[in-house]
This record gives C-alpha cells, structure tokens and sequence, in this order.
C-alpha cells in the first residue's frame, strides 16, 4: 500500500477506492503499489475539470491510473492533480510498459507532457494537427446543422454551451 | 443466294448492337471493387461477399487488394482526417473509368459522429456515385447499389463521363 | 540517420547494417492493406525477410467517440458506445450500462441480467467467428469465411428478432434492456444452441489438423506467460499463454458467478495457442447459453424508475404525471450523481472497460473506454521479432485486434 506521507486523500467513489498523492510523488506511489502486488496497470488517463462546479477541485487536470493486483482481485485508483501550460507529469512507462501508448494518448487528447517519456508523440491524431481535442475547451467542431439549437451549441466549448 | 435466304441464315447468329451498349454491358457485369475496408460496414462488405448474399452473381466478389486493378472504391465505413489523404491517393491510383459508393452513414454524412476527428462526408475529396444510407446498411442494399450502379455504366457508354 | 514524413508520420532510417551485410529496410505495411484487420499501419525494419523491429501506427480510425459521448446526454451516449468495437456491440453497452447504473445505484431485474448474457455471449460468438472467417482467410483457409459467416448471419438474425437491428443493437441500456425477448427469439436461440457445437466441430475438422493451418501457426508469435502479464495483455492473448484470467470469473459481473463454465486456456503461447483458446471459449459460450436459457427468470426487464426510463406507452395516455416525466426525459435527459466509477467487461478480445467522471449534470463529463485491442497491440512488436515478414499476418490475424477499438 501507500506510504501515508505520500497521501493527500482518500475515498470510495461508487464501490471503488481511490487514493490521490502528490502530483510529483506519483512516481514513488506507484512503484510502492508495484511492488505490493498491483502489477497491471488497467487504464491511464486525464479529466478535465475546466468549470467543473460539482466540487472544489485542487487543480484543472486530474490524472487517473487504475492499477489491479491479479492475484486477489482487488483494484485501486491513483489520482494526481496537475495545472500549468502545458502541465508535466513524470512518466510511468518504465513501471508499467503499457502506459508507453497510454501517455502517447494522454499527450495527444490532452496535451500533458510525460516528463522522460521515450517518444512522447501523437498517437490518434496526424503528427500536423493543432490543438487536443478532449480538452473541455476545444470545440466538439463538425459542421454546423441549420435548424438545429443542439447542434450549434456543439459547435462552442462545451463551457460556453 | 437470294437476299432473303441471306438474311434468313445469318439473321440466327448475327445481332446487331452499338459499341456503346456492348462496352457497357461487358463493363457493368464484371465490376471489381478495391478491398477498402474502413470501420464497421467493412464487416457488412465481408458478409455480402459470403455465401448467404453472394455479390458474385453481379459478377463483383473480385476484390482486389491493389487499386491498380479495381474499378469500383466502395467506401466502407467512417473515414477519419487522419485516414483522408490516403483514401484521396487510393482513388487516384485507381485506373479509368472508375465508381464511387459510399457505404453507410459515416461515409455519406459522417453519420453519428458530427465531430472534429471525421471528414463529413467522403464526397469532399471524391466524387460519389451511389450513397447507401444505414448504419451499417444490410448486404442486400449494398447489392441493390450495385444494380443502381450497373445500370448507370450500361447507360454511359464508350466514354462514362466523369 | 535520415528522417522522413509520409503521410503524417516522422520515419527513421538508422542506416544500420543486417546480418548478411546489407543495408535494413524499412518497408511500410498498410493502412490500407488486405491482411492488417482494418487500417493498421506497420513500420517494419527488415533484414532480408526477418523482421527486425516494428512499430505500429494507428490512428487512422480515430472517431473522437470519447467527446462525442461528452457532448451527448447520458441515454444517447448509448448508440455511441456500440461503434466503437464494433465487432462486439452489445458487450460494449454493457459495459457503458453497468458503470452508469453502478453511479446511480441501481439494480436491474434478474430477467434483465439473463438477457445481457445471453446477448454477451451470442455477441462473443460473432465476433470470433468474424475472428476466425478472416483469419482463415489470410493464411488461405478460404472456405473458413463462409462457414463462419453462414453462423454470424445466424446470429445477426437473432439480434434482429429482438431488437430489430443485426449489429449496431443498442440493446442493452442502462437500466435494463430494450425491450423483453420475444418467443421467437427464444426458439430460434434454442435450435441455435442445438446445432452449433456441430459447427464448431466442422471448423476444427477445416483447422485444428490442417497441416498448412499448423505450420503457419505453431511457433509463431510467442509470448511467454511473464511477457504477456508484463504487457498488459488480457483476453484470449492471455489465456493463449496460459494464464487463467477471465474478467467473467474473478470480477463478476451481470450474475456471471451463476453459470458453470470452464476459463479456456492454453500454454502454447503462440499463434496456434490463441486459436485453441478462441474455439474453446466458443463451445463454453454455447454452455453459458444453454443455461442461460434454460433458467431464464420471469419478471421485468426494466428498473422501475420513472426518472431514468420512459414510462410504458399505456401509462402515457392515463396520467400526466407520465406525460411530464416522458417529457423531461427526452428534452433534458436525467442526471447522474457527481463520482467516478470503471467497470470492466471481457470482450471477445479482452478486458473491455468503461470509466464514467459525472459532475453531476445531464451529460458525462468524461467517459474513457478501456479498449482491449489498443494495450494488446504494443505487444505485436514483442511478438514479431525474428519472424518472417509473412508470418506477421498470422501473428497481427490472432492478435485479433479491431481497429475501431483501438482508436475510438
Ligand atoms: S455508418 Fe454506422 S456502421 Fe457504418 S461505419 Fe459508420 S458507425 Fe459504423
């Protein structure tokens, strides 16, 4: 488990536990869960929480690692919270191979830099494309529909909307 | 031999026709599509060249892997930014006279999918002959725009205008 | 070193040199190419035929299906969820359904549970059967496409029957299902479930001892146990190495504890492996059926809650209190509780995985597919190496990855 110093908070959300840590401790927890068994790293990803009013959130991105210890079944969520232009993380790629194409993802979808990741580049999106595009402030984009309230409101960031 | 008995003999095993007529109907019966599978109706494309449907009896389950030698790009599924440029460079190495059918409600309209990531509409880098709504459309609509599609280059001739 | 850009890719030349002395080649496989199950790029090194290094370029089927989902309301994002693997649609739903349901605390009916299984698990059977017809299919086994597509039709009938659509059903929504099973599809799943451990013997009578299907599988494409934990690898490509891990099992979810059924594996660990595994799990989802439908509850199908599903069409020309919740339902759609919750579902390719952030509004404010493919393809690379170059078809073939999945 965690060390406790490394723990911001902690809860349950909807049966799941989560923990968050400091963003520059991300690192450390991780590998400490690593080592107690949680070898798989489900998912890796990032929420933006641009006017986001359900809660006080500490900062703009929160970056989400689902890790699962195969042998008893049991899960766990680490969370990190990051702001700055553009915001930087440390990578986890040499811990969890499959967060390599994960962070790539991140990277391109939100434009969080992984520090020392080996080929931070754009994976979904053309090496040229300007901007990422599951930012709360980039517009859904497609084309506009005459007549169509719904459809001119996806047109805006989803704030503005 | 008198005229009459000519042309009794001969009118057996000679018809009379336009090239025009000839061409098409020996260009519409054997139309061969380019393998170009995209997204989900790629999976539909699959079935309708599978016993049950059979797109042979329109003398088409020639796919080709190579667009040097298909004369039919059916678009098959959602076409990304990412993917346009090559399916653009796929159409332009495919030889003359060449059709275009959009398969599905991506490929005409972007479909579901009204966002940054999808070109709206693949006839805004080719040119498309037939459009197949659904999504994904059933085997027999693809076949019916294949017939569409027959009749057309019957219609068309020597020259099919493009 | 030279560095080029072809078609929105950087490509690097190292110049290095190969075995025989020659110069590495570094050849381009696809996107648009006949035997990479749909548009996969590779960039390969070759030295001769050996395959050197390999790097993997996807993205040409990116869908932005992520921020669609955000920009539609919690009910539409349903019709959403079934394009992105879109080889195993109602799988995909359910996944969506359990992690919307498990935010706002509810329970579906037993009946409903059956249903989402039984639609589960004929869509596990689609999607290897599509698996295993265009596999075949690349390595020469042609006559496979037909077979197999003669039992997917089958199925696609069934999922017509009952929700009126072959494969994009939307069936399964949170809160229940879509509408209760209709007598004819209980039949037709019944004669189903009778005639198809047959088939599956004729496909293993076409395959399993065809000396050509062997040599170009066994030995192929290893990955160890430890490489394919380390990886990340779920679904038949874990269990083709031996692993016993099945999300059905040791995460249960929609009463999968009920049913009897044996976890498929095989410690071949190669190509061959992965087809054993996939055959076997179609004989144990005809098990799952059979049951299934043997003891399938009477009941609703639907929670009874007016807040997040319509009420019944009756009830709409009798009360008002139905017409306004009809209403409200359909112009803003309900709300979800703020909270964040994944659920994981095993696809016909793995570990297929919804994470739901609700802030509390009427629409998500972010949804996250886990998908399978996407974490089992970083492991091609791992599997190639040293192969021959006509041997990654195999390899990318059992690797059975769909590339709407992988890139959303
Ligand atoms: S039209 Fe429908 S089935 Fe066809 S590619 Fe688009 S989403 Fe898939």
């Amino acid at each position: 488990m965690i060390s406790e110093p490394l723990i911001v908070e902690q809860g349950v959300s909807a049966g799941d536990h989560w923990v968050t840590v400091g963003s520059g401790s991300i690192r450390d927890a991780l590998a400490e869960l690593k080592k107690d068994g949680f070898t798989l790293l489900v998912f890796l990803t990032c929420v933006d929480h641009l006017a986001d009013s359900s809660r006080q959130w500490p900062a703009r991105y929160e970056l989400v690692y689902e890790l699962r210890n195969l042998e008893k079944p049991e899960q766990i969520r680490v969370r990190a919270f990051i702001d700055g232009d553009p915001p930087h993380i440390d990578s986890v790629h040499d811990l969890f191979p499959p967060a390599n194409w994960e962070e790539r993802e991140t990277y391109d979808m939100f434009g969080i830099i992984f520090n020392d990741h080996p080929d931070l580049s754009r994976i979904l999106m053309p090496d040229d494309w300007v901007g990422h595009p599951l930012r709360r402030d980039y517009p859904v984009g497609g084309e506009v529909v005459e007549f169509s309230e719904e459809h001119e409101t996806w047109q805006t960031p989803p704030e503005k909307a | 031999m008198g005229v009459e008995a000519l042309a009794e003999s001969l009118g057996r095993n000679i018809l009379t026709t336009t090239l025009g007529k000839v061409v098409g109907w020996g260009r519409g019966n054997s139309v061969w599509p380019a393998q170009f599978g995209l997204a989900c109706c790629a999976i539909e494309m699959i079935a309708t060249a599978t016993a049950g449907v059979d797109i042979g009896r329109f003398g088409s389950e020639a796919f080709r892997a190579s667009p040097r030698q298909s004369d039919l790009m059916i678009v098959s599924g959602r076409v990304s930014q990412k993917m346009a440029p090559i399916l653009r460079t796929i159409y332009d190495q495919m030889p003359e006279p060449k059709w275009v059918i959009s398969m599905g409600a991506c490929a005409s309209t972007g479909g579901i999918f009204n966002n940054y990531a999808l070109l709206q509409g693949v006839d805004k880098i080719v040119p498309v002959d037939v459009y197949i709504p659904g999504c994904p459309p059933r085997p027999e609509d693809l076949l019916n725009a294949l017939m569409i599609l027959q009749e057309r280059i019957k219609a068309q001739g020597i020259l099919p205008q493009q | 070193m030279t560095d080029t850009i072809t078609q929105g890719v950087t490509v690097t030349k190292t110049g290095e040199k190969g075995a025989f002395g020659g110069e590495l080649l570094t050849v381009n496989f696809g996107p648009h190419h006949p035997s990479t199950h749909g548009v996969l790029r590779l960039i390969v090194d070759l030295d001769g035929e050996q395959v050197r290094s390999l790097k993997p370029v996807i993205g040409y089927l990116h869908t932005g299906i992520e921020k669609q989902m955000e920009a539609l309301r919690w009910q539409q994002g349903v019709t959403v969820t079934d394009r992105h693997d879109y080889l195993s649609p109602p799988i995909n739903n359910l996944a969506y359904a359990l992690a919307v349901e498990k935010l706002m605390g509810v329970v579906v009916p037993p009946r409903a549970d059956a249903l989402r299984v039984i639609m589960s698990e004929l869509t596990r059977l689609s999607s290897h059967l599509v698996w295993m017809g265009t596999s075949g299919l690349e390595l020469g086994a042609m006559s496979m496409l037909m077979y197999c597509f003669r039992e997917r039709d089958t199925i696609l009938d069934m999922n017509e029957e009952i929700s009126g659509f072959r494969m994009h059903t939307s069936y399964i929504r949170p809160g229940g299902v879509m509408a209760d099973a209709t007598p004819r599809f209980l039949e037709m799943l019944d004669r189903f479930i009778h005639d198809m451990p047959g088939h599956v013997d004729e496909y293993e009578n076409l395959l399993t001892n065809n000396p050509i299907w062997r040599s170009r599988t066994i030995g192929i494409g290893r990955l160890s146990a430890e490489d394919a934990k380390v990886l990340g690898a779920t679904g038949p490509m874990l269990r083709g190495s031996g692993v016993a891990w099945d999300l059905r099992r040791s995460i249960p979810y929609s009463g999968y504890e009920n049913y009897d059924f044996e976890i498929a594996t095989s410690d071949m660990c190669d190509c061959y492996g992965r087809y054993l595994v996939r055959i076997k799990e179609m004989r144990e989802a005809v098990k799952i059926l059979r049951q299934a439908l043997d003891r399938l509850p009477d009941g609703p199908v639907n929670v009874d809650d007016r807040k997040m599903l319509p009420p019944p069409r009756e009830e709409l020309e009798t009360s008002m209190e139905a017409v306004i919740h009809h209403f409200k339902l359909f112009t803003e759609g309900y709300s979800v509780p703020p909270g964040d919750v994944y659920v994981a579902v095993e696809s016909g390719r793995g570990e297929n995985g919804c994470y739901v952030v609700s802030d509390g509004t009427h629409k998500p404010r972010r949804v996250k597919f886990r998908s399978a493919s996407f974490v089992n393809l970083q492991a091609l690379e791992q599997m190639s190496l040293n192969h021959m170059i006509a041997d990654m078809v195999a390899i990318i073939g059992t690797a059975d990855t769909v590339l709407g999945d992988c890139d959303r």
